[in-house]
């Protein structure tokens, strides 16, 4: 079966209606989506009532959580002074801009969706606000797909694509005890699993303004990365209308995305 | 004796300069008309060379007391300056890009020095300045504030140049030209300031058109570090530095 992953739609419609026409002509026959429905752009209300008109199975990103609990959520992960006001001037606009509808979807989404053996989530099954990256060390990246107990990990939030095979996966662990000189060692193999980043739909961060997102064939195991070229401009005059910072229109017309990822990848927030 | 030297923003002044000095094995010094509140050139030539006596506005009657590098910006009429050149020994030089045209400037010349190719803009230049003496700033915000701004964000920009005091107590010089692909940051050889707020001076100067002013001194704003949060960094930062000397 042929499944169309996506994430990190942030309030851009114009994208997310550019990749479900996608997903169509690629013939998907259902839709996960990863969470950060909202923030930054300017439609978060639009994009939240044609996920949910769609019935599509969403896991809640870290936006989404920061418009249900407030924004002390995580306002540790920003890079930047310049990026964390510039993220505060989002967040209020959008707390201002969301309906209660759509705030009360938000607030019941679950962190992790799990279907067979396929895990989706927004940052890691660990946290929302974690970034996977892909030069992630391959332990920690192999506990983080073990952890969600599934064979292939779907997440987003870095809003750069990347599929990562960890092939061959051993581990051993040694226990070191006082008085003993000889060290129990346990080995353990894992079979194959895989982390599918599946990129950005309305918050590129890839050099190019497209919409990313990922086909996956469940049989073949096939993994495509697709982009899709939409009107960015609309979305950018949008972004303008609304009174958003113009920053954020100059910055998604060049797919380098309205603020940067967290100085610490793997920051977990303990707020 | 006075050198004065000029050129189009971006051809090369202050860095031919530089090498001059290098050079000279006898007292120098260095005069900037018009730039006083934020002598960045100054700030960062007396970074490299300790003993360059900088002189000021008001000084200029002492310039031949050494051998004075007389910086004439690119805005300045060079009429305007003629007396000043009148009352000393002066050798006239001008930098000049190949494909520039520049009659006025190779008439006042003495000397004409091949000068780095400038991208020129496409409607008149405007500067923007902004002094940020007493400001500390958060590195990782500059540098994306640089990016957008010499990537055309806040208008067209040929030439930006700015002393800013970081986070680490250090303060650092930024370049820019427009063609010239170097993303230039770099620390000035200057003791570290990590007692509050610097005293010392700092700031910017772009040169470009359609500049966004407000958006640009708003941006910069916001990368300042809160004064409540000065102390708390300074103190890191210092912590930082005594574990580092243990180490060692």
């Amino acid at each position: 079966m042929k499944i169309a992953v996506m994430s990190c739609i942030h309030g851009n419609y114009a994208a997310l209606d550019a990749v479900l026409l996608d997903i169509d002509r690629q013939k998907a026959e259902k839709i996960y989506c990863l969470g950060d429905l909202v923030g930054y752009g300017p439609h978060p209300n639009a994009v939240v009532e044609q996920i949910r008109s769609l019935n599509i199975p969403t896991v809640q990103g870290c936006w989404d959580e920061d418009i249900v609990e407030g924004l002390s959520a995580c306002d540790c992960s920003y890079p930047s002074l310049l990026a964390e006001k510039r993220g505060n001037i989002a967040h209020e606009w959008t707390n201002k801009e969301v309906n209660p509808e759509v705030r009360e979807y938000l607030a019941q989404l679950p962190h992790t969706y799990k279907e067979d053996n396929l895990c989706f989530a927004h940052g890691s099954p660990s946290s929302n606000h974690e970034y996977l990256l892909p030069e992630m060390d391959a332990f920690t990246a192999l506990e983080r797909v073990l952890s969600s107990d599934a064979d292939i990990l779907f997440c987003g939030h870095t809003h750069v694509p990347y599929v990562r095979t960890l092939d061959a996966g051993q581990l051993q662990v040694k226990v070191r005890q006082p008085n003993q000189n000889e060290q129990p060692t346990v080995s353990f193999n894992t079979p194959l699993k895989r982390i599918i980043n599946v990129g950005s739909v309305g918050e590129p961060r890839h050099g190019r303004p497209n919409a990313t997102y990922v086909i996956y064939d469940t049989e073949t195991e096939a993994v495509k990365l697709r982009e899709v070229e939409y009107d960015y401009r609309s979305t950018c005059t949008a972004i303008l209308d609304a009174g958003l910072p113009p920053i954020f229109a100059w910055r998604l017309a060049r797919g380098l995305e309205f603020a940067e990822k967290a100085d610490d990848p793997t920051h977990v927030c303990e707020r | 004796m006075i050198i004065a030297v000029t050129s189009p923003p971006g051809a090369g002044k202050t860095h031919w300069i530089h090498q001059q000095i290098a050079q000279v094995n006898k007292p120098v010094g260095y005069f900037s008309p018009q730039t006083d509140s934020i002598p960045i050139d100054a700030i960062y030539l007396q970074s490299e060379y300790p003993q360059l006596k900088l002189y000021q506005t008001g000084e200029e009657a002492e310039l031949d007391k050494t051998t004075t590098y007389l910086e004439i910006p690119w805005y300045l009429d060079l009429a305007g300056i003629e007396p000043l050149l009148q009352t000393f020994d002066s050798h006239r030089v001008a930098i000049i890009p190949e494909d520039t045209d520049s009659t006025e400037l190779k008439t006042w010349a003495d000397e004409i020095i091949p000068g780095d190719r400038i991208i020129k803009a496409t409607t008149a230049l405007q500067i923007h300045r902004g002094v940020l003496t007493g400001e500390i700033l958060d590195f990782d915000s500059l540098a994306t504030f640089w990016l957008e701004l010499t990537q055309g964000a806040y208008g067209e920009v040929v030439r930006a140049k700015g002393i800013f005091d970081l986070v680490d107590g250090q303060i650092y010089y930024g370049d820019f030209r427009s063609g010239k692909s170097a993303l230039e940051f770099k620390p000035l050889n200057l003791p570290r300031w990590l007692n509050g707020k610097p005293d010392r001076q700092s700031g910017f100067e772009i040169v470009g058109s359609n500049l966004d002013e407000a958006e640009i001194a708003q941006t910069i704003r916001d990368c300042c570090v809160p004064e409540s949060a000065i102390n708390y960094y300074q103190q890191q930062v210092k912590e930082s530095l005594a574990t580092e000397l243990e180490v060692v």
